[in-house]
């Protein structure tokens, strides 16, 4: 299990104005997953490949488990760190199963016997059955399996962090979802840590814990999800993260953020449907529209203490609200 | 066919036999090739990568491949003499443009994403040259190993006029005594030769190439 921290990392580039990651600080809590969004430009590969040390940053430290890694030989550095990327990057004249072993062979210290299980076992994780695909060359497979097979081996000393750059930027749409998918019915198997660069925000949404937002190298915004929607620290962040758009406010805003506490609902008792307060505004309006409830009884997830009660017009509320308050910030920025 | 059906044409003890002409042959081969191996292969990767080093030497090795053989022997016979060297020299030039192109080529084509993938998941260097960047070159540099061994193999059949032995020798003794049957018996073995060696080779490479495109047989 490992934490990520950064302190103060800056790399700035020979012949360059300004630095390409601008003395960025934050930590990544163990078995968490961290989204590094941003444009390009914006440094979120950069300070990516400085924690497996494929770039030397100019100043500042990243520490893993309370050990500077600039003080680490990178070798043993990068045998402890998984690593995928949006190209892959199979080795074309190995098998699959070859393919996959081969982090654990480099490190060392497998027997024949271990590493044949492993990496049957890694196969079946990432969904590709062993039997059919461990004799097969990466040019048999389709992008998609490719990239499960990168997964794979990127797993298969079982690092405590994982690296991701991209990791499905080049599939369809399709493909590309349900690897999303795939990736966080894993992370609940294995519980990295993981540092995750993707430039879509849909994505950086669904995987995301935390969403670190980068412009010009500078790290802008870190929150949750519902931080960056609810209080974006700028207009960038909120275009960034689409604040315009109701339906991602209604997908991602908790119920608890348009609690009220007196409506005719109260009034009546407890005649209405409830709500645990771990639901999404989304979830709730749908539950409104469908059961024709005047309003919903949001009950905290733990204690099912009664916490308030929410109705079509307290959502209509909280989402006006948050436009109001743009609007606002919109004109002193202006 | 006769000469190749007499048991006394395959008698150990005459040097003129055929299993020696036939060895002393694969002899010329077998040095000429790894003389040639010796200064192609680091001359190709020095020139792998460096555009202007690469056009200047494959140029001069163009231009010593258009000298003809014979000529070159010729020339050399006043300098060195009818000896190995004089067999040699004319062969391993003649190898020098299809193995430093190959193995340039070779080198280019190795995928520097590759090479920092192998970096990535922890390689060492010499992991990196073994596991990654020899696999992806091999199969080309081979091809053109293929090549100039098949080609060596048949003007190494001029070694006679240097005074070597080989199976040249069934070829030029031959002729001026018009006995046929040896001469078109060299040109069998030789071309038998030539061709044993290329599947050979072609074997090698298509275990090299494994995973990739299908490796042509011409």
């Amino acid at each position: 299990m490992a934490k990520i921290s950064f302190h103060a990392i800056t790399k700035q580039y020979p012949g360059t104005s300004r630095p390409a990651v601008d003395a960025v600080s934050f930590d990544v809590a163990e078995g968490s997953t961290c989204m590094l969004v941003g444009t390009s430009g914006s440094g979120k590969t950069t300070l990516l490949r400085m924690v497996n040390r494929l770039i030397e940053p100019t100043s500042g430290e990243i520490v893993i488990d309370g050990k500077n890694v600039l003080q680490e030989n990178p070798i043993a550095l990068r045998r402890r760190i998984g690593y995928v990327i949006q190209q892959v990057g199979l080795f074309p004249h190995l098998t699959i199963a070859e393919n996959v072993r081969v982090t654990a062979e480099i490190a060392g210290g497998w027997t024949k016997q271990r590493l044949d299980k492993r990496v049957d076992e890694l196969l079946e994780l990432v969904g590709l059955p062993p039997a059919e695909y461990r004799k097969r060359f990466p040019r048999q497979l389709s992008g998609g399996q490719q990239q499960r097979v990168g997964l794979a081996r990127a797993l298969a000393t079982d690092p405590a962090i994982m690296l991701m750059d991209e990791p499905f930027g080049a599939l369809d749409a399709i493909t590309r979802e349900r690897m999303q998918n795939e990736l966080l019915r894993i992370q609940r198997d294995v519980q990295k840590t993981i540092l995750f660069v993707s430039h879509d925000i849909q994505e950086a949404f669904k995987l995301g814990e935390q969403i670190a937002v980068l412009d010009q190298g500078k790290l802008i915004q870190l929150g949750t999800p519902v931080d960056l929607l609810a209080q974006p620290a700028n207009d960038f962040v909120r275009k960034l993260v689409g604040g315009d758009s109701i339906l991602r406010q209604l997908e991602y805003l908790p119920v608890i953020d348009a609690l009220e506490q007196d409506t005719v609902a109260s009034a009546r008792g407890g005649d209405v449907p409830t709500f645990l307060s771990d639901a999404t505004l989304l979830q709730a309006m749908l539950k409104l529209l469908e059961t024709n409830a005047p309003a919903l009884a949001v009950q905290d997830k733990d204690t099912q203490q009664q916490l308030g009660f929410i109705t079509l017009a307290s959502i209509n509320r909280e989402i006006t609200h948050a436009h109001g308050h743009k609007t606002e910030r919109t004109e002193t920025a202006i | 066919m006769n000469y190749l059906l007499q048991p006394y044409n395959y008698d150990l003890s005459d040097p003129a036999s055929i299993p020696n002409l036939f060895l002393d042959h694969l002899y010329l081969v077998g040095i000429t090739m790894l003389i040639s191996l010796i200064i192609a292969l680091p001359l190709g990767i020095l020139v792998a990568r460096r555009p202007r080093l690469y056009l200047l030497v494959i140029t001069i090795a163009d231009l010593l491949y258009t000298v003809p053989a014979l000529a070159l022997i010729a020339i050399l016979i006043t300098i060195t003499g009818l000896s190995l060297a004089t067999a040699i020299i004319p062969l391993v030039i003649y190898t020098q443009l299809v193995l430093i192109r190959n193995t340039a080529t070779a080198i280019n084509g190795i995928d520097p994403l590759l090479l920092e993938v192998g970096k990535a998941m922890g390689m060492n260097p010499r992991q990196v040259l073994l596991r990654v960047a020899l696999p992806q070159a091999l199969p080309t540099i081979i091809a053109g190993v293929r090549i100039a061994t098949v080609t060596t193999i048949g003007i190494a059949a001029l070694a006679y006029l240097a005074g070597q032995s080989g199976l040249g020798d069934l070829i030029f003794k031959n002729i001026a005594t018009t006995d046929f049957d040896a001469v078109v018996a060299g040109g069998i073995l030789i071309a038998l030769l030539a061709v044993v060696a290329d599947l050979l080779l072609l074997a090698v490479q298509t275990v090299l190439n494994r995973g990739r495109t299908s490796v042509s047989l011409a």
